[in-house]
């Protein structure tokens, strides 16, 4: 369970986000919807440790606190981030950057277990092991991306737009794997520019404006919200 | 016939030792960002080392060289901890870093530079160790020199298997390539760095040992082996290790060649001359990649 409240953050003289709130438990998928420069990746890359937070920030993951904690401390404690572009290494092959998701120490136990289920999970990567990650096409980045976070066994899986620049056909199995992937019992806060993918397999929905964070009903509810159709629905 | 392979032989050895210090560097180049200029001096300084180890105590330069590992390691941590983690902390080890790492291993130079002098004072050292010759298909050449090639072979497979082979050395190459995104998959970058400059720091403490066993060293020559080290990776392509070894053989042989058949004046000169001409037609180096 990850639990946020009162997070602050400036860049410089600009305040990015302003005691923002939200909790995401396993098993559940919460979309994060809001117009570009919202604060959306802001607020992700604060709970994962590599923006600073104004003091009296509460970020804690079952119940232990994860502020002030280097970020490379935040992932041994079971909170993975995909970024925005991705983050892979791609001058390393898909075998590598499997196992340099295993890293941490939390997931050494299990490492053999984990990289079946996400070559189960993303079969064509099982197929590309040896392949240099940077010559491989967006979507199958994206898929590096997701599994090495999943290899460090995390229980909250932090995305940020991870449908950016791909096709909607793949955008479409990349959310049916996102949905395999909470079956398992991750709780995953996706922030993404497709509204509708999102609210779709979500199970809940904030919604971001201007560094404040609001709502946390269920995705269903959002979807019928004339407010919510009206800004990123594109309803009339 | 005996004279091929008496070129051969001189060039490869002489290359091998090249190619282990540009090894050192380049770690500490490529994955610490760190250009660091006083690199040579620990070389000289681990070659009078041994000068002293073995001419006041007699104690056998192989054993200088297994200790001069951890020693070079130590030495280079706390350089890395001491005098450049706060330049690191201060430019968030953005391209800053590079200029001021410079400017504090261009004075850390001098300091090293003149313990030596004052210690050793400023004229050539030598000394004897395994100097017989051996009849290699005709050809003589110093046991100590077929030594520090087989070391040489063995420091930079070592090296090339652990980057190659291991979790901790792809993460080596993650924070060499990526260093944005390594704490993403929790590796601490700081303490990577510290290591892998550490290691470049036992690599050039061996290169000492062993240059010393044929090498006639003064406490000013550091320099021209950082100098060589830095011609060789850039040729070499930045931060590639098999760059680093085909750079540094083939300055050897080129060394080699021209100072057996043309002049030994001129090895330095066909240090430029090589660095040059492959610069102009690869400018990236013989493995770098051209960046995007």
């Amino acid at each position: 369970m990850l639990e946020v409240s009162g997070l602050s953050v400036s860049y410089g003289r600009h305040l990015a986000l302003s005691g923002a709130a939200l909790s995401v438990a396993r098993g559940e998928i919460v979309a994060m919807l809001g117009a570009n420069g919202a604060g959306k990746s802001t607020l992700l890359k604060a709970v994962a440790g590599m923006v600073a937070a104004h003091p009296g920030a509460r970020i804690e993951l079952d119940g232990r606190s994860l502020v002030g904690q280097a970020p490379h401390h935040i992932v041994d404690r079971g909170l993975a981030l995909v970024p925005e572009g991705r983050g892979v290494f791609g001058e390393l092959s898909v075998e590598e950057n499997l196992a340099l998701g295993a890293y941490p120490s939390r997931a050494r136990a299990a490492e053999a277990r984990t990289r079946a289920s996400v070559l189960d999970l993303f079969p064509r990567l099982g197929e590309r092991l040896g392949q240099q990650v940077r010559t491989m096409s967006g979507g199958e980045q994206q898929m590096v991306a997701i599994g090495r976070a999943l290899m460090s066994a995390p229980t909250i899986l932090l995305l940020d737009e991870p449908s950016l620049g791909l096709s909607p056909l793949l955008s479409h199995e990349l959310f049916q794997a996102l949905r395999r992937i909470r079956d398992t019992g991750l709780g995953i806060l996706l922030v993404e520019q497709n509204a509708r993918l999102s609210l779709e397999i979500g199970d809940r929905a904030y919604v971001m404006a201007t560094g404040v964070v609001s709502g946390g009903g269920s995705a269903a509810q959002a979807l019928d919200d004339d407010a919510v159709q009206r800004a990123y629905l594109g309803a009339v | 016939m005996q004279l091929i392979v008496e070129l051969l032989l001189f060039g490869l050895t002489l290359g091998g030792l090249y190619a282990m210090v540009a090894m050192g560097l380049t770690l500490q180049y490529g994955v610490a960002r760190i250009m660091h200029l006083a690199y040579g001096e620990w070389l000289i300084a681990a070659a009078f080392g041994a000068y002293a180890a073995f001419t006041y105590w007699q104690v056998n330069p192989l054993i200088t060289l297994a200790l001069s590992l951890p020693v070079g390691f130590a030495v280079n941590w706390l350089v890395y901890q001491v005098l450049l983690s706060p330049l690191v902390r201060r430019t968030q080890a953005g391209p800053a870093l590079e200029v001021d790492s410079l400017l504090a291993t261009f004075g850390l130079l001098f300091v090293v530079q003149g313990v030596m002098v004052v210690l050793f004072g400023g004229s050539y050292h030598s000394y004897n160790f395994a100097a017989e010759a051996v009849n290699i298909g005709g050809a003589l050449i110093a046991r100590n020199r077929l030594i520090m090639f087989g070391l040489t072979v063995l420091a930079g497979l070592s090296i090339y298997l652990f980057l190659s082979r291991t979790r901790a050395g792809a993460a080596v190459r993650a924070v060499a390539t990526a260093p944005g995104n390594a704490p993403l998959v929790g590796i601490d970058v700081r303490k990577v760095s510290a290591i892998t400059f550490a290691v470049g720091g036992a690599l050039v403490a061996a290169g000492g040992v062993l240059a010393s066993m044929f090498l006639t060293f003064s406490a000013s020559m550091g320099v021209i082996f950082t100098m060589k080290a830095l011609i060789v990776i850039i040729m070499g392509g930045v931060g590639n290790m098999l760059g680093a070894v085909v750079a540094g053989l083939l300055l050897g042989m080129a060394e080699t060649l021209v100072a057996r058949l043309v002049d030994p004046g001129l090895t330095l000169a066909v240090n430029y001359l090589l660095f040059l001409s492959v610069l102009l037609w690869r400018p990236a180096g013989l493995f770098g990649r051209p960046v995007r």
